[in-house]
């Protein structure tokens, strides 16, 4: 180490001496101390110079220990950068919890519900990925009281996916509606159905209320219930719109919808819930296998005014898809980071292979090893591949 | 005289560069003086372990990637083992990067 260091504050002192010409032509020799005083400052700050400096020992006295301890505490923490990555699973946990409080409550009990939801979990991942990318940066800590939001948005989109199927047959009942009872209704249900598409969103909910996740879907019901008013309003304009539409309230929200849900047809409500239930689980499949082209395409198929709300569906469905992407790429800079933290630079003589076996020869390398500056003249290396 | 800006990521190349970054930023240096700066590097850190460095280190690992581009080798080793003089250091995975020499003497 005293070599090193030795030789690095000749490297200094050589560089500083042969550029003087230069910069008592031009910046001046005050800038050439700046330039000296800082380098040699920060050099000490890495640890990799110990010895006092000539002057800028005397500034600062105590060289190697100290600043060697700083650089260790940070590598420490790096080196575990890689462990942590199973941590980052452990963080974003206790992070999403806090998150929700702090904004407002009510998304509260919506992020935990959705939670437990096979599709919902879709979300959280991203999130928690988020949390322990950010966690680890700092950065994101912005991000935190951004993510209800987030959360929120991302629910949408699904809810989105989710209603082009719905509405596809939400439209087709709408036919066999106007069927049944006024003809002039017809515009106005296909306006409906456009709007259903979004209802299709808490619709979707009490689908998977049928599934069993009924709590969670309360969560995001609470959202809903406001779409549901403004259907609500359609229903009463047309009448057999109106009844799915209370159907699907109760389906929905037991609370209200109780009482519709005796209300609407029967016939229509099983008919929905059925294929509903049949399209959810087909999102959910969707969402977790990344294989949104096979959906889409279904969906698009029966109804064409639908096709818009795909096309925007699968502009929402790409951001969740690149975000998984995205995480990885991360971990794979990590990993390169990681990398940077042992490095050796040298200059090879000969590098040889026989079968998996590799040697090699180098010389004046600068070797970074556990926090440590080694030099060396000559190095050889074996390796097995 | 033909030189490497390899060392230049090494610690005491990478405090060099902050350090010039710093001052080109704040309008004390020029950018073409920095260049200067860094170039001069490159050739007292070379001369230096030319002449003042004679330690000699082994390198044991598993070779995880090996990579041969533009004349400059990269290895990463895992478990990689390296010994000097003093005491064996354990390193879980290392980045060697290295140039030709012979292109230094041309």
């Amino acid at each position: 180490m005293a070599t090193t260091s030795a030789v690095y504050i000749s490297v200094i002192e050589d560089v500083i001496n042969k550029v003087k010409e230069e910069f008592v032509n031009g910046a001046g020799e005050d800038v050439l101390k700046e330039l000296q005083g800082t380098w040699e400052a920060k050099m000490m700050q890495a640890g990799v110079v110990n010895a006092p400096i000539e002057r800028s020992a005397a500034a600062k006295p105590t060289p190697g220990v100290t600043p060697v301890h700083d650089l260790n505490v940070p590598y420490e923490g790096t080196e575990e950068y890689e462990t942590p990555t199973a941590d980052l699973l452990f963080p974003p946990t206790p992070l999403q919890t806090p998150m929700p409080q702090t904004p407002i409550p009510t998304p509260i009990p919506q992020t935990p519900i959705q939670t437990p939801g096979t599709a919902e979990n879709y979300n959280i991942p991203t999130g928690a990925s988020d949390d322990s990318g950010g966690g680890n940066a700092g950065g994101n800590t912005e991000l935190k009281p951004g993510r209800p939001s987030p959360y929120m948005q991302p629910p949408s989109p699904w809810m989105t996916q989710r209603p082009p199927l719905d509405v596809n047959i939400a439209y087709v009942e709408g036919r066999d509606e106007v069927d049944r009872g006024t003809s002039h209704q017809p515009p106005t249900q296909d306006f409906f159905t456009m709007s259903a598409g979004k209802r299709k969103r808490e619709e979707i909910p009490p689908q998977y209320q049928a599934g069993e996740f009924i709590p969670q879907q309360d969560g995001a019901g609470d959202a809903i219930p406001e779409l549901f008013e403004i259907e609500i309003c359609g229903g009463s304009t047309s009448i057999g719109g109106g009844g799915r539409a209370y159907g699907k309230m109760s389906a929905c929200a037991p609370k209200i919808p109780q009482l519709d849900g005796p209300i609407p047809d029967p016939y229509e409500e099983l008919s929905t819930p059925n294929i509903y239930n049949y399209q959810g689980v087909f999102n959910e499949d969707y969402n977790i296998a990344n294989t949104p082209a096979p959906n889409d395409v279904p969906v698009s198929t029966p109804a064409p005014v639908v096709q818009n709300d795909v096309g925007d569906d699968d502009e929402d469905d790409e951001p969740p898809l690149n975000e998984n992407d995205d995480d990885d790429l991360d971990d794979v800079d990590q990993g390169e980071e990681l990398n940077t933290q042992h490095l050796v630079l040298a200059q090879f003589d000969k590098v040889t292979r026989t079968k998996s076996r590799w040697k090699c020869t180098l010389k004046d390398g600068i070797m970074h090893i556990n926090n440590k500056d080694v030099l060396f003249n000559k190095a050889t290396g074996e390796f097995d591949f | 005289m033909a030189t490497f800006e390899l060392y230049r990521r090494s610690t005491i190349g990478m405090c060099l560069t902050e350090t010039l970054d710093e001052m080109v930023q704040n309008g004390t240096l020029s950018p073409e003086l920095a260049i200067q700066v860094l170039v001069q590097f490159d050739k007292s850190m070379t001369e230096a372990l030319e002449t003042q460095v004679k330690s000699k280190v082994s390198i044991k690992g598993h070779l995880h990637t090996y990579r041969f581009c533009d004349n400059v080798w990269t290895f990463i080793l895992q478990d990689a083992v390296f010994k000097n003089e003093d005491n064996p250091e354990n390193v879980g995975r290392v980045k060697i990067v290295a140039c030709d020499s012979k292109l230094l003497s041309q």
